[in-house]
């Protein structure tokens, strides 16, 4: 038996995908140990009402609402996780790898004294936790890292492992996370703005991912695979060259030096799949590459594979599954 | 203003990884500074040259001989470089943590520097935690994977990336750091500051630190990841065959 928190992000006000997913996840594993107890807790005021339709399991989700916690302040949510942790003693406590997690789960480890383990999650022979694997040195060799303290903090990829689905009936509960102190921290690091992308799914979100390499050739280039998202619902991935060229920003870097993600359906697009690449989508389901090279190492990560040049291919495929949809 | 920058080194990328009996092959490796190192560097020297006294010292807590990474660092426009060595060495990011803030503290007499930059992580074992755990055992706010810095007087705008945005934030003085990809264009060594920092002396300092690591690397394997994969023919086959795989659309 364990405690287990697990810690739920929250965007203008909305709970992130990969939250949900994450609170699922860990659910599937605490059914199996009788007397584990799940509790989540959400920083900042949100929408609590998707938790009645989407969290699977039973717990107890405590809400800190406050309208200050709303943008991210490292004092106060480390503030929040240390006393929900003093009252509920936790064993483990449980992040989404995200920009938030990577800024407060290493101060956590610290305060806590706790282990922090990141990647994925490796069982014991029960099925719990005792663990977690990552691609290291560039994504050429994978790494396991065991926990030496007696509580453990998981900062996990996604990942298409199994989950508990949600039954149809509400069996978590929301209460106010009552503060021992009020309001947020005195101003010693503030978040004052956060400027959104318009338009743009996030990559490490995806369920379909449209990514390009250095046969895009250009910017202009990626106008097809921009359509073929949008066309699937999906978002728009880079390497490291179609970044490093200018073509897409940063942030839909994939890869050693970008985001790892575990999408349903990839699609490497003129991409070759270098080894740093490879190391962002070990997680990934069904892998698509399009290439004109026949001997790129894409195609041994591959499912299926269409060798031909990516600037022929792509409308065609856009083409033919339109005449997919409309038959459907 | 004192400004202290954390570095490590990591595999350049044209070195072989291999294993050999599950330990990695050391023979065909060479090692350089961690490349989210150099943009971390090149800020704090950036800060230096613009506010006048300030002075900059790098640090390093070497697993192996890291002289010449130092002397680099002293080329790039570091005043000083530091050598921190201990008994072990250290076995996680706490441990490194832990090892760089007892440098800081003896080095600077308990006078904390007003900014400490690292690197988002390294490109070895991409841990991506020493920035933040320093800021917490230095007792001090961190930020990590900052893309954008200005600097007014006490006070700090950054920028970092978060999942579909960026971030502004605003804090004030000390802090640590790190820096990610985009901060800025690390400058190239010339040959004068070549020449002058191989005059310059390279410090070096012991810590003794008895603290258990928080986690152990239980084992490490090159990585297969071979699939079938199917050829087809044309688009309309790869559509036909996507239908039937998954509910993808």
């Amino acid at each position: 038996m364990s405690k287990i928190l697990v810690f739920l992000e929250q965007r203008e006000g909305v709970l992130k995908q990969t939250s949900v997913d994450l609170w699922n996840r860990v659910q599937a594993f605490a059914a199996l140990s009788s007397g584990s107890t799940v509790t989540g807790l959400i920083v900042g005021p949100a929408d609590t009402r998707q938790i009645g339709t989407l969290f699977a399991g039973t717990g107890v989700v405590y809400h800190a609402s406050e309208e200050p916690f709303r943008s991210y302040n490292q004092k106060s949510s480390l503030r929040l996780v240390l006393e929900l942790t003093g009252m509920e003693n936790f064993s483990a406590i449980y992040f989404a790898d995200s920009a938030l997690s990577r800024d407060l789960a290493p101060r956590l480890s610290v305060s806590l004294h706790a282990s922090l383990l990141s990647g994925d999650l490796l069982f014991d022979q029960k099925g719990f936790p005792d663990g977690s694997v990552r691609p290291v040195y560039s994504g050429v060799a994978m790494a396991s890292f065991a926990p030496q303290q007696r509580i453990s903090i998981f900062k996990l990829s996604p990942s298409r492992g199994s989950t508990l689905r949600f039954s149809g009936e509400n069996r978590v509960q929301v209460m106010p996370m009552k503060s021992l102190q009020h309001g947020i921290d005195p101003l010693i690091s503030e978040v004052r703005r956060i400027i959104l992308r318009e338009n743009t799914l996030d990559i490490a979100e995806a369920r379909i991912i449209v990514s390009g390499g250095r046969g895009i050739g250009s910017r202009e280039g990626f106008k097809l695979l921009e359509e073929l998202a949008a066309l699937l619902g999906g978002a728009v991935g880079a390497s490291r060259f179609a970044v490093d060229e200018g073509w897409r920003p940063h942030a839909e870097q994939i890869g050693q030096t970008g985001k790892v993600v575990a999408p349903e359906l990839y699609f490497a697009c003129g991409l070759s799949g270098a080894a740093q690449h490879l190391a962002g989508i070990g997680s990934a389901g069904t892998v698509v590459a399009i290439n004109s090279d026949p001997d790129a190492p894409i195609f041994q990560v591959a499912d299926y594979a269409l060798v031909g040049d990516v600037h022929l291919v792509l409308p065609k495929l856009i083409e033919a599954i339109k005449e997919f949809l409309k038959k459907k | 203003m004192n400004i202290a920058v954390c570095l490590c080194q990591v595999p350049d990328s044209a070195s072989v990884i291999g294993f050999a009996d599950g330990v990695l092959d050391r023979s065909r490796i060479n090692e350089v500074m961690n490349p989210y190192d150099e943009y971390a560097l090149e800020e704090a020297v950036r800060i230096k040259e613009r506010i006048e006294g300030s002075s900059v010292t790098v640090f390093c807590v070497a697993r192996f001989s890291a002289q010449d990474m130092l002397r680099k660092a002293l080329a790039l426009g570091s005043d000083r470089a530091v050598l921190v060595s201990s008994a072990s060495e250290p076995s996680d990011p706490y441990q490194t943590a832990l090892y760089l803030s007892r440098a800081l503290l003896e080095f600077y007499s308990g006078d904390m520097p007003d900014l400490v930059f690292c690197g988002k992580q390294a490109t070895d074992f991409q841990h991506a935690e020493v920035p933040a755990m320093l800021g917490a055992l230095l007792d001090i706010p961190s930020v990590s994977g900052v893309t954008a810095l200005h600097l007014d007087g006490g006070q700090l705008s950054l920028e970092r990336e978060i999942e579909g945005g960026v971030e502004q934030i605003e804090l004030y003085l000390p802090a640590v750091l790190s820096a990610e990809k985009g901060l800025n264009q690390p400058r190239k060594t010339n040959i004068k500051a070549v020449m002058e920092a191989r005059k310059k002396t390279i410090e070096s300092m012991t810590v003794s630190v008895e603290v258990a690591p928080l986690v152990l690397m239980t084992g490490i394997v090159p990585l297969k990841r071979e699939k079938v994969c199917r050829f087809v023919r044309d688009e309309k086959e790869l559509v036909t065959l996507l239908g039937m795989a998954g509910s993808f659309f």
